[in-house]
């Protein structure tokens, strides 16, 4: 009896990892863990990097740009987006979720309209909603909050408009297909998957360049990202979307309170790291070239020359510690006009897709075709807008962007402090919370049909 | 999300919307303004292929207080039940 009880057991737990929908809340902590991790392994993720670089390659592959983009499987972006579509690949595998769906005809019409406004949306807001919002808000970027201002608006635009097309357009609204496959195949395409996942995470951890090196934590970590996200159905569009649709407030929630755990890791990484790390870096590196030195040997010159390569050393190590977690990387020149365009572009694109830069990556990776045909126009557009923007220098110059024409380059804490950018970001969570939950009860927020 | 409810066999359906293919949000959409062709008490059959339909067609439902019958699964589609209130 115990053997079949433990059987039962066993089943269970694969059923709670593999199948089941997970609770909102738990996945949008999982999310936030994961996102502080990656922050703290290297750099934060994002879907746009990714998809502008595969769209690079379209865009060289069909002679319009002459410069070779950055290898798929080097550029960091792009090892994101691929851990991530197959992190939510597997999780779609293992879990019965994955089959070919195709769409009716007027579905694939709106995926083009999507991506197109989606990539220029995102290049104005410098980043999709992970990169230009969850993860600006999360690296304490003032630009993060703009973008979610015109995330809202254009979101409910997008809904409004989807209301429309309901009682307008008739043609091409049904007829979809789907190609399924038996489940047994799927679990073994899965494990397939898993195990040339870890195979590359290997392959990349063996190799002497340090920067390649480091791609097998951002490869496993965003696989772990993609699985938690398909496996919780975890959507920031439908978080905008479900208050002013049907009421429903769960992942809207989720989203506020994972972002305000991001913020807090990312300030702890941000104000701790450089001073610790740096300090370290520089330590490690003076005694190894002081422990060179032999006090008896040394003329003056070469003293001096000894005390240049220390200096030299020494900055060096400042910068390397700096690198990842410097304050200014990852702040945009967008706390402006540019945040709320493009989060508002974004947003309207977003509804016309079915999901967000990160929503979009997960459901390619369970198959749906729709969001296959979003990828490739929101990687052209957001790549040719990309470019357009460097060519004008419209984000402005240098780290800091100066002479943006989209908005400001701010870093919270330089204007609020640390304790007043997370107190700024703990009451714009908490307000969203409990708008988001008053609607639910009075729906006053809410769109009609 | 608890255990997928399993609707009864033989149910007499009003209307049957086809959604398959669709992704989130449509099917939701369309199951709401497909049940305002029915009359109370009747139900309509939704056909789904969007994973994402087993938590939004039993949770809009005990939202806009319809019953939600179960699903049953087909060849490469999910029938959801819903009995308009």
């Amino acid at each position: 009896m115990s053997d079949g009880l433990f059987k039962e057991k066993v089943r269970n737990f694969f059923k709670i990892l593999c199948q089941t929908e997970w609770n909102a809340t738990a996945a949008g902590l999982i999310v936030a863990l994961l996102s502080i991790l990656i922050m703290a392994w290297w750099r934060p993720w994002g879907a746009v990097g990714a998809i502008r670089n595969w769209g690079e390659w379209i865009l060289y592959g069909v002679g319009i740009f002459d410069a070779r983009p950055a290898s798929v499987v080097v550029s960091s972006g792009s090892v994101i987006g691929i851990g991530f579509l197959a992190g939510a690949f597997i999780s779609a595998c293992l879990g019965n979720d994955f089959s070919f769906k195709f769409p009716p005809p007027w579905e694939l019409v709106k995926a083009i309209i999507a991506g197109i406004l989606m990539g220029i949306g995102s290049a104005f807001a410098g980043g999709c909603n992970v990169g230009g919002m969850y993860n600006a808000i999360g690296n304490l970027a003032a630009n993060g909050f703009t973008m979610w201002l015109g995330l809202v608006v254009g979101v409910v635009l997008g809904l409004k408009y989807i209301y429309w097309e309901m009682e307008h357009i008739t043609w091409g609204t049904s007829g979809g297909k789907n190609f399924d496959f038996p489940y047994g195949l799927k679990i073994l395409v899965g494990i397939v998957a898993l195990v040339v996942l870890i195979w590359g995470a290997y392959y990349y951890s063996g190799q002497s360049d340090n920067y390649v090196n480091s791609l097998s934590g951002i490869l496993l970590i965003s696989a772990g990202l993609g699985y938690t996200m398909q496996r919780g159905r975890w959507c920031m569009v439908q978080a905008f979307r479900e208050p002013h649709m049907t009421g429903d407030c769960t992942l809207a929630k989720s989203v506020a309170l994972s972002i305000l755990v991001l913020a807090i890791g990312a300030a702890v990484l941000k104000y701790a790291v450089p001073q610790r790390g740096s300090a370290v870096a520089v330590q490690s590196i003076l005694s190894e070239v002081i422990d060179e030195i032999d006090p008896d040997e040394v003329d003056d010159e070469e003293l001096a020359d000894t005390l240049e390569d220390v200096i030299d050393a020494a900055d060096q190590a400042v910068i390397a510690a700096r690198r990842t977690l410097d304050p200014v990387n990852y702040v945009r020149g967008t706390f402006g006009w540019g945040g709320v365009l493009g989060g508002f572009l974004f947003g309207l694109g977003a509804m016309f897709a079915g999901g967000c830069g990160s929503g979009t990556l997960w459901r390619v990776g369970e198959g749906q075709m729709k969001l296959w045909l979003v990828v490739p126009f929101f990687g052209i557009s957001n790549a040719l807008m990309t470019k357009w923007f460097r060519a004008i220098h419209m984000e402005g110059v240098g780290p800091t962007h100066e002479g943006s024409k989209l908005g400001i380059h701010l870093y919270l804490p330089d204007a609020l402090g640390y304790g007043g950018t997370i107190a700024l970001v703990m009451i714009a969570m908490a307000l969203w919370y409990i708008i988001v939950d008053w609607n639910e009860d009075s729906n006053k927020l809410i769109v009609e049909m | 999300m608890s255990d997928i409810k399993i609707a009864p066999e033989g149910l007499e359906v009003a209307r049957t919307l086809d959604a398959k293919g669709l992704s989130c949000p449509m099917p939701l959409l369309r199951t709401k303004k497909e049940i305002e062709k029915i009359n109370s008490g009747e139900i309509l059959e939704v056909l789904g292929t969007d994973p994402g339909s087993r938590n939004d067609i039993p949770g809009w439902c005990a939202r806009a207080g319809h019953e939600y019958l179960g699903e049953r699964e087909d060849e490469g589609f999910i029938r959801f039940y819903v009995r308009k209130k």
